[in-house]
Formats: C-alpha cells, sequence, structure tokens
C-alpha cells in the first residue's frame, strides 16, 4: 500500500493508541481474594481497596458483583449494612487504587512540560450528590482533587476529568507508589476545608476538598459501584480500553498472587526446626511480599520425619524474578541438610506486595 | 495517606544466625509476617511509625 492511503491521522499522538489506560484492572474483572467482605483494605477486586478512618457505628460490604454497565461484566461495589449516624468531622472514607513511579515518567512531572491526565468511569449509587476524588503524588506529597457529580440514583453514569500536570515535584522512577486515586464516599469537615483545584501541598483540609454527599455512609443499605476505570495521558477520555482476563490477572499478581492449597514445594531441612523451600512464582512481584498467618499447615515428607505440621511461622523470605525463598518453621523435628517435600494442605498461601 | 492501623509488631529471629530477619506484626486486624525490605509497604509504615515514635518493635524470642 501507498503511504498516502494511509490516513495521517492515525500516525499522530491524537489518535488512540493501545495500552495507553495506566489503571490496573479497571473493568474490575479479577478479585484474587474472594467476592466479598466486611472489612477496610484489599479485601476482594484487585488493586482497589477501602481506606478509612474510625467510624462509630459504621458497617459495609465491599464485593465484585456482575451488575455493570453494557459491555462490562463486572463492578466493585461498596454497601452500607450499619449507617453511620453522622459522619464527624474527622472521619473519611474513600475507594483508593495506587500506582508505581516507574509506570508514570511519561507524565513528565517536575517539569514545564508535565502532561495532563484525565479519568474517566462509570458509577452507580443510591444516593445523588457531588463526590469528591482526590489525586495524590506520594513522592512530593502534594494533591489535587476534582468533584463529579452523580445525577440519577440507581443509574450507571459515566463520569470524565481532568488533571493539570504537576510542574512542581517529580514522580521517583522506582517501583514504590508514586501516585493515589482516591474515590471519596465520605468525608468530614476535617477533609473538606481547603481548596486543591490546584496541585498543592498535601494536608488533611484539603484530602477531598468540594466533597458534600456522606449519605452512602449515613444510609443503611446504600450503595456506591464503580467499574471502567481508566486513566490516561491527555485532556480527552477515549473509550474504555479492554484487557483479557488473562492480561490483568498477570498485571494483578505483580501485588498480589495466591500460591494454591495442595500445591508441592521442594525444600531443605535447616537446623532442627526450619525448611527451606522456594515457590515459584506466577509473574515477579513488585517486592519482597508479606505473607498472612492464615493457619498454614504443611505436610512434609522426605527420607526423614516425614509428618504433618501447622506451621508456626514464615521467618524469611528472598525474591527473584521468579522465584520466592521461603523459611517455613516447623518448631521441631527437623534433620538438618535433608531433603524434604512440602504439601501446603490447609490454605492458600497468600503473598501481598501492594503499594 | 495509608492509614494502615497496626496494632503489634516483633521482631522475628533467623532460627540459625539468630539474626532479625521479618516483622511479625497485626495490621488492620490481620496478622502477616513482614520482610525486612524497603520496598515492602507494610516495612516502610511499620518503620515510619516507628520513626514518628507512634510503634515500638519488640525484640525477638531470646534476643
Amino acid at each position: 500500500m501507498a503511504l498516502s492511503k494511509i490516513r495521517s491521522d492515525s500516525l499522530e499522538d491524537t489518535a488512540i493508541h493501545g495500552n495507553r489506560n495506566l489503571i490496573i484492572n479497571g473493568a474490575m474483572q479479577v478479585a484474587q481474594r474472594g467476592t466479598s467482605s466486611t472489612s477496610s483494605g484489599y479485601q476482594t477486586v484487585d488493586r482497589f481497596n477501602v481506606h478509612k478512618s474510625s467510624f462509630g457505628q459504621l458497617a459495609f460490604t465491599q464485593t465484585q458483583v456482575t451488575d455493570a454497565p453494557a459491555g462490562f461484566s463486572n463492578s466493585y461495589k461498596f454497601t452500607t449494612t450499619t449507617a453511620e449516624t453522622a459522619v464527624d468531622a474527622a472521619e473519611s472514607l474513600g475507594i483508593r487504587t495506587a500506582l508505581e513511579g516507574q509506570d508514570l515518567q511519561q507524565l513528565g512531572y517536575g517539569t514545564g512540560s508535565a502532561k495532563k491526565l484525565t479519568l474517566s468511569f462509570y458509577v452507580k449509587s443510591s444516593q445523588t450528590g457531588t463526590f469528591a476524588i482526590y489525586f495524590y503524588s506520594a513522592d512530593t506529597v502534594r494533591i489535587i482533587t476534582r468533584t463529579y457529580t452523580i445525577s440519577s440514583a440507581n443509574t450507571w453514569e459515566q463520569k470524565s476529568v481532568t488533571i493539570d500536570g504537576d510542574a512542581s515535584g517529580s514522580i521517583d522512577n522506582d517501583a514504590n507508589e508514586s501516585f493515589q486515586i482516591s474515590w471519596c464516599i465520605a468525608a468530614g469537615s476535617n477533609f473538606t476545608s481547603s481548596d486543591s483545584t490546584s496541585w498543592s501541598a498535601y494536608s488533611t483540609a484539603n484530602t477531598y476538598f468540594g466533597h458534600a454527599q456522606n449519605a452512602v455512609v449515613t444510609t443503611t443499605n446504600a450503595t456506591w459501584q464503580i467499574t471502567g476505570v481508566q486513566l490516561e495521558v491527555g485532556e480527552q477520555s477515549t473509550p474504555f480500553e479492554h484487557r483479557s482476563y488473562g492480561d490483568e490477572l498477570a498485571r494483578c499478581q505483580r501485588y498480589f498472587q495466591i500460591v494454591g492449597n495442595s500445591s508441592y514445594f521442594a525444600g531443605n531441612g535447616v537446623g532442627s526446626a526450619s525448611i527451606s523451600t522456594g515457590i515459584p512464582l506466577a509473574t515477579p512481584m513488585r517486592a519482597e511480599p508479606s505473607v498472612p498467618d492464615t493457619g498454614y499447615a504443611f505436610h512434609r515428607s522426605g527420607n526423614t520425619n516425614s509428618g504433618t505440621n501447622s506451621v508456626t511461622n514464615v521467618t524469611y523470605a528472598t525474591i527473584g524474578a521468579s522465584n520466592l525463598q521461603l523459611r517455613v518453621n516447623f518448631g521441631s523435628g527437623i534433620s538438618d541438610e535433608v531433603a524434604y517435600v512440602l504439601n501446603a494442605i490447609t490454605a492458600d498461601l497468600q503473598l501481598t506486595a501492594e503499594l | 495517606m495509608n492509614e494502615m492501623n497496626i496494632t503489634s509488631a516483633k521482631y522475628m529471629a533467623h532460627s540459625e544466625t539468630g539474626e532479625n530477619d521479618a516483622i511479625k506484626a497485626t495490621i488492620d486486624g490481620m496478622g502477616y509476617t513482614v520482610p525486612l525490605a524497603i520496598g515492602n509497604a507494610h516495612y516502610a509504615e511499620i518503620m515510619r511509625q516507628v520513626d514518628a515514635g507512634e510503634l515500638t518493635i519488640a525484640p525477638a524470642e531470646g534476643g
């Protein structure tokens, strides 16, 4: 084909290119930990968590549900199960995701050519009103906020907000947390009193400037849902970039992955109490992971001292590109420098390297 | 902006060398073994709270 036949706008920066969504799991497809929880933190949909201050009466669920706008199969849903009587000045709750600095170098923050970002998403809530979103630059401790309005109750609406680039502070080029985005569900007056509609030094007072609707947490059975989250360079939102489930899962496993119950691992006895084992990783993790204590027990079999033990702790963790070394403490009964096979028999091994 | 509620923290010692090699911590109500690794967000927050005088890490048993 002659070059003259190729549309010139397809070669320009203004054309829609692939791999432009900076958000992982924006379609809420992946939920490795489970689909429902009554706790805060990362509990259900990967890469999205509830972060909050202490509340008086509030109880809630965070769930992955199949209610979603056309073209999507899942959404993240926050439901208040016990209403807060009133949101005090020092109380706040948001749904947050975070990004690594090395994935944001294209933004040019800290320079005169810092680029704008546009966030688009679908939202649905039983409560209409104005809600805030903060964009927090962790390396520079600076913040900018935007608001959006839910116009119709219990109806999927697509929203889009754009923020300026920040010329005042650069983003570290590393694997640590550099950027947070939080959709405010509730905020007391301590968090809304200072204007942050342009990039400003972070303070409690400007965290959720403009937020004006706390009824989601003060109304039993009130809901707030989100999906189709896309963050892209520029000041125009484009159609959501759908990725395959496998692609999103692999991206999520950089931050959290499960080594399944019934897996077998080769190990080596260390002293009289521990076995060192290497666990292959589905994808390299962002950092050495924490290991939740969820009552693991391993059956060990080898040429001496086979048996089943509850693991008293995992005392050592190093991580390579494709494997994690764990030292599993059985308390006693191990023969030094003896080969073992470990079989996880009671629970999945959960590895978390979230931002 | 990381509001982790850390209610306990205790060093864990390597079973052979006796040197600290992890922290047993209760974070947001859940128990974790946290590696002494700068990039780990749990470890970073534990050390931030220690530096701020908000948290003390108990020594390892026998330490």
